[in-house]
């Protein structure tokens, strides 16, 4: 059972965080200084918004839509309208990306353990398993949707991202006070809060969770992708949990970390990914974008 | 192939925009639901962004009076922390009201408040005497401001009103809190002002007069009171939060209830006339309260509350309160058995009735058997689901809950023998059933 627990603390002089756990992460909405009353009446909407798509896309869930599809592989089925938008979504991102970013990936996660060891899978395994991925093989007319035998769905790439963009547009259309929105790195805000812009730090991913660097945010949305503790290590090579889908092998020479600047948290998410996926031109394919972003390598 | 990455650029470049379409077109297509989902409430106009929390209740006096109540209460929070709150309470009561008499081996016959020969009603031997046709109705509304004037201090104002065809009663109450030590510990001064107004049926008797003479005053009657509060809320642990508080209340005018009436009995037993109530016009109360919420795990959370009482009447009372709230199912659902235990002593001029041989009573008395010394027991238990929400709400919350009430005299006075095999502290007993719609 997750906790839903909601906990209000001040930060700081001039801040409340409304803090909870969703998506196996920290999650929290920062306000300005109001009755604890206030900020529980906001970080609940957030909240719940985080928890219903949690639990409508979740993989580790066998009441989730994901798991229904699972379970209606072969078959044909119409999805909801919600469900529908975001398969289109990622269909676009496949094309755009040339393929780089498909949300059919996750099975290779059945060959590769990325736990700093220096375990890395046989060739074999993973051939077996690339028959499995590719978004091009699923049919997809909007809303129907048929599965084929052994593929699996995975939001788990874009979910994040797009749960705070819902709880954005449902904290803006009540014309809330300033607010910023951070579900486990991914965080979107409105606008300035009284006393100065929002603080942000990004963290480095493999230390202490000591942010390296802190940036003014006064709104827009910044999202981070990286290989975290997540990697295998042999023969002095660093493998990270960023998987190609076409070889199912890691993308060699990828930041350990980027984060990118952009309107919406599902934008910056995907560039962030999609640059992890260039590997060594990462950078290269960020400065092409012509966004705000920064690298940790 | 050297052109090959430039080639590239434009493509990447590229890729960009049409992520920022596909983007759009995902939270677009989102932004558009949510706002479908806030239009839905047009309809219910004033109601939109109002969270709002309604009940009904049934309660029931085992054999006496019947309530039926439905409550209304409509909040809303604003973005710079105000938040404003209207309630609203119906009350139909109906059924028989104790008259104070004491329960005898002959019939007593009474005449009705509304002093129509028609409404004249009379108790069967070995019955507690209750007038048989109380009825009432009661309508009241209340209101509540809240507005933070700093990062830290906030000022609450509010009004009451409550109608009954024969009482009248308003209340103002204004309250301050501060915050500090980051919000963990507030502060708060409250202050009360109520009047009241009594108007009633046959006029208000005078005070230890006897029954039959029937000496009625013209004209209404009035009450006022003043209270204060001090409190304390302290986050003990993130689990724990404590609240600590004391009050002092004064009563002034007139404090009678003008519809009891006292037996006065002979050495064998008999009922040989009736006195109307007669109580001081001043009572001062003190209490103290104190109330610890704490969340144990994930699905269980208690609250407990402690409440002393002590009022210049000589009744103390002390009373516990728990509530033990068990979620389930993903906090859908949850089931909160309630136990509440009470006791008073009784107030220095409560009898149940006037020995004929004393003196005639110069002093106070009332056989009121709120004034007399008794234990109370509630059992309860609420059962609430979550549903989707209606008009836009993220959800909305149904509830049930039943509670039984029981009563029980905790001294009894010595009797003569002609009273004696009579059932002359029927206790009570109640239940009350309130489903609620918060949404």
């Amino acid at each position: 059972m997750p906790d839903e627990r909601l906990i209000v603390e001040a930060r700081g002089e001039n801040l409340l965080a409304v803090r909870f756990t969703a998506m196996a992460s920290p999650c929290e909405v920062l306000l300005p200084s109001m009755s604890h009353h206030a900020a529980l009446a906001i970080g609940t909407v957030a909240a719940q918004e985080a928890w219903r798509v949690e639990k409508k896309y979740s993989r580790y869930r066998d009441d989730s839509v994901t798991a229904w599809i699972h379970e209606n592989r072969g078959t044909p089925i119409e999805v909801d309208e919600e469900t529908a938008s975001l398969i289109d979504f990622a269909n676009q991102c496949f094309d755009l990306s040339e393929g780089l970013f498909d949300i059919t990936s996750g099975v290779l996660r059945r060959a590769w353990t990325f736990d700093g060891s220096d375990r890395i899978p046989e060739a074999a395994a993973i051939e077996r398993l690339l028959p499995l991925v590719g978004f091009d093989k699923l049919q997809w007319t909007s809303p129907y949707l048929l599965l084929p035998a052994g593929l699996e769905l995975d939001f788990g790439g874009i979910g994040k991202e797009y749960a705070v963009d819902r709880a954005y547009e449902l904290l803006a259309a009540r014309d809330w006070t300033p607010f910023l929105i951070n579900f486990g790195g991914d965080l979107r805000a409105n606008r300035s809060p009284p006393h100065g812009p929002w603080q942000v730090g990004i963290e480095r991913p493999d230390t202490d969770r000591e942010p390296t660097m802190l940036l003014d945010l006064e709104s827009g949305a910044l999202a981070t992708s990286g290989d975290s503790r997540r990697y295998v290590l042999k023969d002095g090579i660093r493998y990270g949990h960023i998987l190609h889908p076409s070889t199912g092998w890691p993308v060699l020479g990828a930041p350990r970390s980027v984060t990118v600047a952009a309107s919406s948290c599902t934008e910056a998410g995907l560039l962030a990914t999609m640059a992890l996926l260039h590997g060594d031109r990462a950078q290269a394919f960020l400065d092409e974008q012509g966004v705000r972003y920064w690298l940790l390598k | 192939m050297q052109l090959k990455p430039k080639a590239l650029q434009p493509n990447a470049t590229n890729a960009r925009r049409r992520l920022i379409a596909a983007s759009c077109a995902l939270l677009g297509a989102a932004g558009a639901r949510s706002q479908q989902a806030n239009v839905a409430p047009a309809d219910s106009g004033l109601l939109e962004d109002w969270s709002v929390d309604s009940a009904l209740a049934y309660y029931h006096e085992d054999g006496r009076i019947l309530a039926i109540e439905p409550v209304v209460n409509l909040a809303k929070v604003f973005a710079d922390g105000q938040s404003l709150n209207f309630n609203g309470t119906f009350d139909s009561l109906s059924g028989s009201s104790p008259n104070g008499a004491l329960t005898s081996h002959t019939a007593q016959t009474f005449a009705s408040p509304s002093g129509k020969a028609a409404h004249a009603y009379t108790t069967a031997p070995g019955q507690l005497p209750v007038d048989p046709h109380y009825q009432d109705t009661r309508i009241a509304v209340g209101a509540n401001w809240t507005v933070p004037f700093t990062r830290v201090d906030q000022v609450s104002v509010g009004a009451k009103l409550s109608d009954e065809h024969d009482f009248l009663s308003a209340t103002v109450s204004a309250s301050i809190a501060h915050d500090f030590n980051e919000k963990n510990t507030t502060l708060s001064f409250g202050i009360d002002n109520e009047y009241d107004s009594l108007h009633p049926i046959g006029g208000a008797p005078v005070a230890g007069s006897d029954y039959a003479l029937a000496e009625k005053q013209t004209g209404g009657k009035t009450k006022d009171g003043v209270g204060v509060l001090l409190g304390v809320t302290q986050v003990m642990t993130r689990n724990w939060l404590s609240e600590f508080n004391v009050s002092v209340d004064r009563f002034k005018g007139y404090l009678n209830d003008p519809y009891k009436i006292t037996s006065i009995i002979d050495s064998a037993g008999n009922t040989t006339g009736y006195e109307y109530e007669s109580r001081p016009d001043q009572r001062t109360r003190k209490s103290a309260y104190w109330e610890n919420r704490v969340a144990w795990n994930s699905p269980l959370s208690t609250a407990l509350s402690l409440r002393y009482m002590s009022d210049d009447w000589g009744i103390r009372s002390d009373t516990a309160l728990l509530h033990v709230r068990w979620s389930l199912s993903n906090r859908d659902r949850y089931i909160e058995p309630t136990f509440r235990w009470y006791r008073q002593t009784a107030a220095s001029f409560y009898t149940p009735f006037i020995p004929s041989t004393a003196e005639p009573t110069t002093g106070y008395e009332s056989s009121d058997s709120r004034l007399g010394a008794f234990r109370a027991l509630t059992y309860g238990v609420k059962y609430a689901q979550k549903l989707p929400g209606v008009g836009g709400r993220a959800e909305s919350e149904f509830s049930i809950r039943a509670e039984y009430y029981q009563q029980t005299f905790a001294e009894r006075v010595p009797v003569p023998a002609g009273l004696q095999g009579l059932d002359l502290y029927p206790g009570l007993k109640a239940i009350l059933v309130q489903i609620g719609w918060r949404f």
